[in-house]
């Protein structure tokens, strides 16, 4: 045997796995199409700016004195000591056209307090509203965190009542005033389906985990953690070849038995952890007719997420000299939170859609070259109306809807334009690009309720020896996926045990 | 716990029915996957074969190749970028980015204008043994040296030194061509006066359109020579623009020029977000830049361990991407002056010289990865690909 385990795809997952994997002494390669490891998690270089490509909020790390579960995996993998956090001082901040703005802190009662400053006649529902969201949160913990043996309706009603309704009911029940609907939700912008459609028990998770386990960044971003995480793998005695994909994954009578590199070579091995789309590993590299119909069936029967239109704008200047104040901005154009919004994101142009907006030198004033700044600001796209657009048109397009964005960011931060010095851009053609997702799907799956936590498939596959990582088979998100890497490790090594 | 006790949740029925639903209505995805791939292969092809059609004598020293695809429709590009081009010589796997002199909304073929360079490997090939009928690989249009409406001026103002015409030719050619709204004062210095690409065009386009002013600048004229001597310097450019205001400066050419014109602009009060710079090769002698150790020779031997490979002799002089590439090992390589990051390489242990201001990632730097192509060894070095 070449390998005891290959790593498809140096993605938060499969590094994750693959760090895993050699701290425990297996022989382990990690392929990676792309020179650099990440996936989603990295950066890139323009002029005296590295921007930070996916890197929001960092979520489910906590402070040394309260350790959230992120701090935790990435603890015992060895990889603390060469990061540094930067907790982000605020949740977020909204703003919407007509000059209302709100910013949220990372803290129960500062959150409960502004909303009620800012919407006193909803000060009951919101005092109710974060009960029930913290009430949830208990009673997810309890029955799945913890493993509750006998969970039940009485120790956990409001899991039982709520885990499968849409935000959108749940929001519409509390709350009268669309704006404040508007402002507690902003969050659908991280998991990509708008409120109508998302479980209630996703954004509950979402604020809760955000507010008490503090959001952070990193310095150096994204990259750094994909950096660290490959060093600890590669110290570990792990191998790493960039610039290779796999082809196909070779399985005899349903067991994997080895690897076919995209340079030809065939690497033997039992157990490959696939860090890509199931559409990918099953169709292109084991191939349909070895994969039983029902897992077909599964995976054609869930949506393909939203992709992304990115811009990336350095600055010659601080922050506030363009009146940014916050880490994490939502430019919201109405408190439309409907269905309409979704269908938005079907198409090219960009209007009236969700912004997000971060700004990493507010919490980390090292993170650009002194006397700069830099953003990234984004709104969620759907891929394919982009594979529409004529490729001699596409620069046009591309110009077009960044000139949208920037217009739409100018009216509440008028200073920027005369303030750039770099922009880049990502279209869901991009993302396509880089990450080889059909549709430049950024989320993997969409998280619709009937596609929520409950009823994922899980990392395992019908063929022995295959198992997932990453936001395809499980949630979206740093948190998630970095967590999955170790998840499927250890499922391989239960699997060699047995 | 119980499996599936989701199952007991409130509006479980629903949910089961319309995943039910979904299965049924489930779509495959993997034709999408094909179209994907055949679009991003317009954009951005990992091949492109390329046909010479026409072999242009530009100056003594300089050509213009004239590029037409075998089998695909050429990617769009915006003017100011290039296209890698890939050769095999003498046994040695390299490539050279070329910025495209052609405007971008002909489609038909692309021009790149190569000049000799004394020893310049790929450019001599060029010059000397390619000709009319001979294929090229290349690859999809890159590079960030483009007029960007988001921000830029429509006033752009061009300092292009020798062979860093190119990219404005493209640019110029589409203003004229396709009558844009925008304005070039162009400022192109040349050592001689028989060294100026694309002169008769130049003179003639900034005589048919008010919107092109063309500025030769003669390093050493003959003493007849009535136009603009010497460097592009402070005074020639406050003579040339009377103000500095709502202009966006591009320069391209080499590190000397770059070396002696971002001083003056800055003493003209330019801000830095206005200027433009195209990269341009690793530095030419690297002995010269400044940073580099005294008492090493760039003749001085070493030998560069690959981690599971081979070991190699390099020399200091010479970058690691060029060594490796003499030894059969070819990483993949495009911008080939330190910026796109796609040689990267891990030392492992050893050092390298890299010029200060190479855009590295921070982290990158902190898990000592380098970009090969502007790094030479001060040491034995071990390295992973």
């Amino acid at each position: 045997m070449d390998y005891d385990v290959v790593v498809i795809g140096a993605g938060n997952g499969g590094l994750t796995a693959s760090a895993t994997l050699a701290r425990k002494g297996q022989k382990v390669l990690l392929l990676e199409r792309h020179n650099i490891p990440g996936g989603c998690a990295t950066s890139f270089c323009r002029g005296r700016f590295e921007f930070e490509v996916a890197l929001h909020q960092l979520s489910g790390l906590g402070t040394p004195e309260k350790p959230g579960p992120l701090r935790m995996t990435l603890g015992s993998l060895g990889v603390m000591e060469n990061l540094e956090f930067v907790e982000i001082q605020d949740l977020y901040s909204v703003y919407m056209p007509d000059g209302f703005t709100t910013c949220l802190k990372p803290d129960k009662n500062q959150t409960i307090a502004e909303l009620k400053e800012k919407f006193p006649h909803e000060k009951e529902a919101i005092d109710n509203f974060f009960d029930l969201v913290y009430t949830y949160a208990n009673d997810m913990i309890g029955a799945f965190i913890f493993r509750d043996p006998e969970p039940s309706r009485d120790k956990y009603p409001n899991l039982y009542r709520y885990a499968l309704r849409n935000a959108k009911e749940v929001l519409d029940d509390y709350f009268k005033d669309p704006l404040l609907k508007t402002v507690i939700s902003v969050y659908w912008g991280y998991l990509g389906v708008s409120t109508d459609q998302l479980s209630f028990a996703y954004l509950a998770m979402l604020l809760f985990q955000y507010i008490e386990f503090k959001p952070f960044h990193v310095k150096g971003g994204s990259q750094a953690l994909s950096n660290a995480i490959l060093n600890v793998f590669l110290t570990a005695g792990g191998r790493a070849r960039f610039n290779c994909g796999a082809k196909r994954i070779l399985v005899e009578d349903n067991q994997v038995i080895g690897v076919e590199t995209d340079q030809g070579d065939t690497i033997e091995t039992r157990y490959v952890v696939a860090n890509i789309s199931p559409m990918e590993t099953y169709t292109n590299l084991v191939g349909k007719d070895l994969i039983p119909n029902n897992t077909l069936q599964e995976m054609n029967s869930r949506i393909l997420s939203n992709s992304a239109f990115t811009m990336f704008i350095g600055f010659d200047c601080e922050p506030d000299e363009l009146n940014i104040r916050e880490s994490t901005n939502f430019l919201m154009a109405s408190t439309d939170i409907s269905r309409s919004l979704h269908d938005r994101m079907g198409r090219v142009d960009i209007q009236d859609e969700l912004m997000v907006m971060s700004c990493y030198d507010i919490s980390d004033p090292t993170f650009s070259p002194p006397g700069t700044c830099q953003i990234n600001l984004v709104t969620l796209k759907y891929g394919d109306p982009w594979l529409t657009i004529p490729p001699g048109q596409y620069h046009e397009a591309k110009f077009r809807c960044a000139e949208s964005m920037l217009k739409r960011t100018e009216k509440i931060f008028p200073n920027i334009r005369k303030h750039i010095e770099e922009i880049d851009i990502g279209t869901p053609l991009t993302h396509m690009r880089y990450l080889g997702h059909p549709a430049g799907a950024v989320y993997g799956f969409e998280s619709r309720t009937k596609d929520s936590f409950f009823f994922q498939p899980g990392n395992r596959s019908p063929v022995d020896g295959l198992t997932f990582a990453g936001g395809w088979v499980g949630d979206q998100g740093f948190e998630p996926t970095l967590r999955s890497g170790v998840s499927a490790a250890k499922s391989i090594l239960r699997q060699m045990n047995s | 716990m119980r499996k599936g006790i989701w199952q007991e949740f409130d509006g479980y029925k629903e949910i089961a029915d319309e995943i039910e639903l979904s299965f049924e209505a489930g779509k495959e995805r993997s034709f999408d996957r094909q179209l994907a791939d055949q679009y991003l292969g317009r954009l951005h092809p990992k091949e492109l074969k390329l046909r010479v059609v026409d072999v242009i004598e530009e100056t003594p020293s300089t050509k213009t190749l004239r590029l037409a695809p075998v089998d695909a429709l050429l990617p769009p590009f915006l003017a100011g970028q290039y296209i890698p081009l890939f050769a095999e010589i003498d046994g040695i796997r390299t490539s050279r980015p070329y910025s495209i002199s052609s405007q971008p909304k002909q489609t038909g073929f692309y021009d790149i204008t190569v000049r000799r360079v004394p020893d310049g490997l790929v450019s001599n090939f060029l010059m000397d043994q390619v000709k009319v009928g001979d294929l090229l690989d290349s690859a999809g249009p890159q590079g960030n040296f483009n007029f960007n409406p988001l921000y830029h001026d429509r006033h752009m103002v061009c300092f292009a030194g020798g062979s860093g015409i190119t990219p404005f030719m493209s640019m110029i050619r589409e203003i004229v061509e396709c009558g844009l709204d925008r304005e070039v004062t162009l400022i192109y210095g040349n050592r001689h006066l028989d060294d100026v690409i694309f002169h008769p065009e130049l003179e003639s386009i900034a005589q048919r359109f008010d919107n092109i002013t063309f500025i030769p600048v003669i390093e050493k004229p003959a003493k007849t020579y009535s136009g603009a001597c010497g460097f592009i310097n402070a005074a020639l450019i406050q003579e040339v623009l009377g103000d500095m205001q709502d202009k966006t400066f591009f320069l391209c050419g080499p590190q000397g020029m770059y070396d002696f014109c971002l001083p003056e602009l800055e003493s003209l009060g330019v801000a830095k977000r206005k200027i433009r710079k195209e990269m341009y090769g690793p530095p030419v002698d690297i002995c010269d830049y400044p940073g580099w150790p005294s008492g090493i020779n760039p003749d001085k031997n070493f030998q560069v361990t690959i981690l599971d490979g081979k070991t190699i002799p390099v020399n200091a002089g010479t970058p690691l991407l060029v060594s490796l590439e003499k030894e059969g090992i070819v990483p993949p390589s495009i911008c080939r002056s330190g910026e796109c990051s796609m040689c990267r390489v891990k030392v492992l242990s050893g050092k390298v010289f890299q010029p200060a201001g190479t855009p590295v990632r921070k982290s990158d730097t902190r898990f000592g990865y380098v970009h090969s192509c502007v790094s030479y060894p001060l040491e034995d070095l071990e390295i992973m690909l």
